[in-house]
């Protein structure tokens, strides 16, 4: 239940987020000057912020996505199961996107 | 789509028809189908935001700039709107219907599309024109 409207929760992020996408990719194709801008943005400390929430959302949302797969094959809908996903995907998805952080850019950077 | 606020009692009769059988489909299979690209597209989107990060334009044309790299790139990106608009469709079907449902629905493709077009647009220059 809760996780439903997460997962409808994150797809909203994710619509929103993917203006960042074309708006640093715009800025690129612009011209130094957007670019530069741009990236004083998104590596202020509040830019950061947003792009690790944006991380996460993703990834959640990808599990998700995953989760109903699993359902559709007819595997994971029993009492239990649907709670025990629902855990998994939470989990899964911090830590994922803690590794992605820590790979590429705590310490790849 | 959605013409009119369904009852309870509509819904929870098996024999009420509502809806359109053969765009649902499609929308299903279509989310299904964009949803198992989409993985493929979050990989690439990792790997050239992490690696581009904070960077120069040459740095931006000497990555995305490779034909290899953004043409697939462009056509994930397509596939992701796609998915978007889709999924943003079975929000507002919740929450909205008739005239209102229709002009969000419009703003929901509009956004949709101008997200793809100006990501493929600046994929293509930085791929072809540097």
């Amino acid at each position: 239940m809760a996780m439903s409207i997460v997962h409808r929760a994150t797809g909203i992020a994710n619509y929103a987020g993917s203006s960042l996408l074309v708006l640093w990719l715009a800025a690129a194709a612009w011209g130094a000057e957007p670019l530069n801008l741009v990236n004083a943005i998104y590596g202020s400390w509040l830019g950061q912020l947003v792009l690790f929430g944006y991380t996460w959302s993703l990834i959640h949302h990808m599990l998700g996505g995953l989760r109903h797969y699993v359902w559709d094959l007819i595997y994971g809908l029993e009492a239990g199961q649907r709670e025990a996903l629902s855990w998994a995907n939470v989990i899964a998805s911090v830590i994922l996107t803690l590794l992605v952080w820590t790979i590429f850019v705590w310490v790849g950077n | 789509m959605r013409e009119q606020i369904l009852s309870k009692a509509a819904i929870a009769n098996p024999k009420t028809k509502y809806g359109d059988a053969k765009a649902s489909t499609r929308h299903f299979l279509l989310q299904r189908l964009s949803g198992i690209s989409n993985v493929l597209f979050l990989g690439f989107l990792i790997f050239i935001v992490t690696r581009l990060a904070g960077e120069d334009r040459a740095e931006m044309v000497e990555v995305i700039g490779n034909a290899w790299i953004g043409l697939p790139f462009a056509v994930l990106l397509v596939i992701v709107t796609l998915h978007m608009r889709n999924g943003m469709r079975d929000i507002l079907e919740d929450y909205f219907a008739g005239r209102t449902y229709s002009l969000y629905m419009t703003l929901n493709t509009m956004w949709t599309l101008a997200i793809a077009v100006i990501g493929v647009f600046s994929i293509l220059k930085l791929v072809f024109w540097g």
